[in-house]
């Protein structure tokens, strides 16, 4: 429906090619979900002791219902209705997908998963920050980097010092006002 | 009196230092794009767990309130090409922004938004008790109905598809069931992982959804160049005339009295409520001022944000009494209630008056400190939308991920974060709404144990489900709901339609002619006009060219002349290539 207001007609078809495949893929995957439920549903153990439908029904009706709307989405998208892609302000809707932004942010949210640990969470947080940053456009980088460095000592100080969540402190351990 | 205590509560200076922070945070995430008071209040509840559940629920009480206000400042002051225009109620006032008016309207949206906010709340207070009355004496048959009518309306009405949003809701439903049954203690879908075991947090999975998977689909699609921001100028004590007034208070008040019920049922939320507003106004506008909508339609600013605000506090109306949010944001401070231990339903105004009074006073105040910062300070918020947006969604990733990480203390769950993300980015390119996905998350484990313990009572005979009276009425209830509301959608995109080929028909030949009629006019229309604002059947057909100069007396400053001659011309483009092929 609202549709009607944006994006001119070309641009749906010009900015994803791929898009109907996708979508099929993804109606596809909703029906295996389903399909798993049933599978994996089939081992869920009844207790004897158990008075009502148990365990098992729900999950089942899930399952079931994964099926049928799958089925109707694939049904529906063979038939030529494609979904449509959500609009926002930042959103721009006559360019094409940049996969590669998208999988740099995914890398750096991942290698900030794996610094929290041993370097604390300010660093991995400036990582995360600066990596993002860098990668939707913004330059020069050394501002990038105070801002990133900045950002984490603050929610660090906020966070773990003011309301007293146990994010790990790394090299600022010793300091009583970054530590939760 | 319970009222009065919770005033007493709520005007302790500590409480009002808490709701100020809420309305604060609510309005920034309000006005600021790719953000919601949803994914606020999910990423804040492991951030809070130190306070005490008073203000942590005052917190979100605030955010809840303070999102309402922000989002129409965007809508109005953020000149994207395109998306702004897609939603027709939205339109009026980035239009009016355009032809100079945007202070004006701004004022509308915020006194708009009080009048409303604080009849509605009014209203809160004396409904909620009696419906909770009313609900205790409910059983779980009647819940099941409650929560079948819940899951319906959010997952088959809220986005632009049913079949994508059942699917978002069966798959919120199926995340639900993971992890030991609530009931036997089996183990379900865990697949012998330890990390599955208690099944996978609705924070995370909530932040992951609103906050990852929208920065991820931005990111996939943003749009580059400067932020263009219409400014604001002039003391806002000016920003309104008598003219507006005088076209504003009865929009107000019938968009107050759309949105308050339409919130506190399960009909979709604040969007069906804004549209229903603007579908009168539209409709009860005569001669020029008909016209003007489209165009930037002081009523069609007025009555919409009155209606959002008063449904928001419609909706605390089914949250508190039975438990049953009918909106994504709704469906986060049940979450809220749950970690605090406090049982929400019909016993909630019983067990926890206190509390649930201290809410619905700091609500009022929560109001009163909005309009302060939406008028005054509206400069604030201008500035804070013009944050650079790859540091807005760089920090929007710290933020997820702070609050995913906190909910355990252990980076597996970044991990999880960053996989229900991508989950989220592409339901948002396909066209998945995820709202329904996370209402499923929260009220599958109810909805569950609601409706075994009713088939144990009826030993298994589906046929209980139904039979009880209460619960046959709620079904009808609900086919009419549908009904009424696919009729809804039918007339929306009709509208739709009609208000772009109105557009159109302005780019071409009606952006010019505002102008001629100025001249005409004059200024001195303000005192013909006042006299005659959209009685029924009012004699004062002769009024409206004058009313209509009032207007576009604006439009002939000769600043904001350009801006609007250029966004119209862009427009048009647009749709002209639009409708060529």
């Amino acid at each position: 429906m609202s549709m009607s207001t944006s994006s001119p007609a070309g641009s749906g078809t010009a900015a994803a090619p791929g898009r109907p495949i996708g979508e099929l893929i993804f109606a596809l995957i909703v029906i295996s979900v389903g399909v798993v439920g049933f599978v994996a549903g089939a081992s869920i153990q009844t207790p004897p002791s158990a008075s009502d439908i148990g365990p098992k029904a729900f999950p089942y009706l899930v399952s079931g219902m994964l099926v049928l709307v799958g089925a109707g989405l694939v049904i529906q998208l063979l038939r030529g209705g494609t979904g449509v892609p959500e609009e926002g302000e930042d959103v721009d809707p006559n360019i094409a997908t940049d996969w590669a932004t998208v999988g740099k942010l995914a890398g750096f949210v991942l290698l900030h998963s794996f610094l929290i640990v041993p370097l604390g969470w300010p660093v991995a947080a400036a990582v995360l920050f600066f990596g993002a940053a860098w990668s939707l456009g913004a330059r020069p980088w050394f501002r990038n980097l105070i801002t990133a460095i900045v950002l984490a000592l603050v929610l660090q100080f906020v966070f773990a010092g003011l309301l007293g969540v146990s994010l790990p402190a790394g090299f600022l351990e010793g300091f009583g006002v970054f530590s939760g | 009196m319970s009222l009065l205590e919770g005033f007493a509560v709520a005007a302790q200076p500590m409480y009002l230092l808490f709701a100020l922070g809420g309305v604060l945070v609510g309005t920034a995430v309000g006005v600021l794009p790719g953000i919601g008071p949803a994914m606020t209040v999910a990423l804040l509840m492991p951030l809070t767990y130190s306070l005490e559940p008073t203000a942590a629920i005052i917190v979100f009480a605030g955010i809840y309130y303070g999102g309402m206000y922000g989002g129409s400042t965007t809508s109005i002051l953020l000149n994207t090409p395109g998306e702004s225009s897609s939603i027709v109620t939205a339109l009026e006032g980035n239009r009016m922004a355009k032809a100079g008016r945007g202070a004006a309207a701004l004022a509308t949206a915020a006194v708009g938004s009080f009048i409303a906010g604080t009849i509605a709340t009014v209203l809160l207070s004396f409904v909620a008790p009696y419906v909770a009355a009313f609900a205790v004496q409910i059983g779980p048959v009647e819940y099941v109905a409650l929560m079948v009518v819940a899951f319906l309306t959010v997952g088959a009405l809220l986005g632009s598809s049913v079949l994508r949003g059942l699917a978002s809701l069966a798959l919120g439903l199926f995340i639900a069931t993971m992890g030991f049954d609530s009931l036997t203690a089996q183990q379900r879908y865990t697949f012998g992982s330890p990390f599955l075991a208690d099944g996978i947090d609705v924070v995370l999975v909530a932040v992951a959804l609103f906050a990852v998977g929208e920065a991820l689909y931005v990111a996939s699609r943003l749009r580059h160049g400067p932020i263009k921001v219409i400014p604001v100028t002039g003391g806002w004590t000016k920003w309104m005339r008598k003219e507006d007034w005088r076209r504003s208070w009865r929009p107000w008040l019938r968009g107050t009295a759309i949105g308050f019920p339409v919130g506190t049922i399960p009909a979709g939320g604040a969007d069906v409520a804004t549209f229903l507003s603007y579908a009168s106004e539209r409709k009860l506008a005569k001669g020029a001022r008909k016209k003007q909508f489209g165009k930037g339609a002081i009523e069609g600013v007025a009555g919409p944000e009155a209606a959002n605000n008063a449904a928001a506090a419609g909706v605390l109306v089914p949250l508190l009494t039975l438990g049953i949010p009918t909106t994504a944001t709704a469906a986060m401070l049940l979450v809220a209630f749950q970690r605090y231990q406090i049982p929400v339903g019909p016993q909630l105004f019983e067990n926890d008056s206190a509390l649930v009074w201290a809410l619905i006073a700091s609500l009022y105040v929560g109001n009163l400190m909005l309009l302060v910062l939406n008028l005054p300070l509206v400069g604030i918020w201008v500035k804070i939308l013009q944050i650079p947006r790859p540091y807005l969604y760089a920090g929007i990733l710290v933020f997820a991920a702070l609050g995913a990480f906190s909910v355990n203390f252990t980076p597996i769950d970044v991990i999880i974060l960053l996989i229900l993300g991508i989950l989220g980015f592409f339901m948002r390119r396909y066209g998945y709404p995820v709202a329904p996905m996370v209402v499923g998350l929260i009220l599958g484990p109810i909805f569950e144990n609601q409706l075994r313990r009713s088939l144990a009572i009826s030993q298994g005979d589906p046929v209980a489900l139904v039979s009880s009276p209460i619960a046959a009425a709620i079904y009808v209830v609900l086919i009419i709901i549908f009904v009424l509301s696919f009729w809804m959608r039918k007339r929306q995109s009709a509208m739709e339609a009609e208000t772009t080929a109105d557009l159109e028909g302005g780019v071409d030949d009606g952006a010019d002619t505002p102008r001629a009629t100025v001249a005409q006019g004059g200024p001195d229309a303000d005192g013909t006009s006042g006299a005659a604002p959209a009685g029924p059947g009012d004699p004062a057909e002769s009024a409206h060219p004058g009313a209509a100069a009032g207007v576009p007396g604006a439009e002939s400053a000769p600043g904001p002349d350009t801006v609007s001659g250029g966004a119209h011309s862009g427009a048009s483009s647009t749709k002209n290539r639009k409708e060529s092929p």
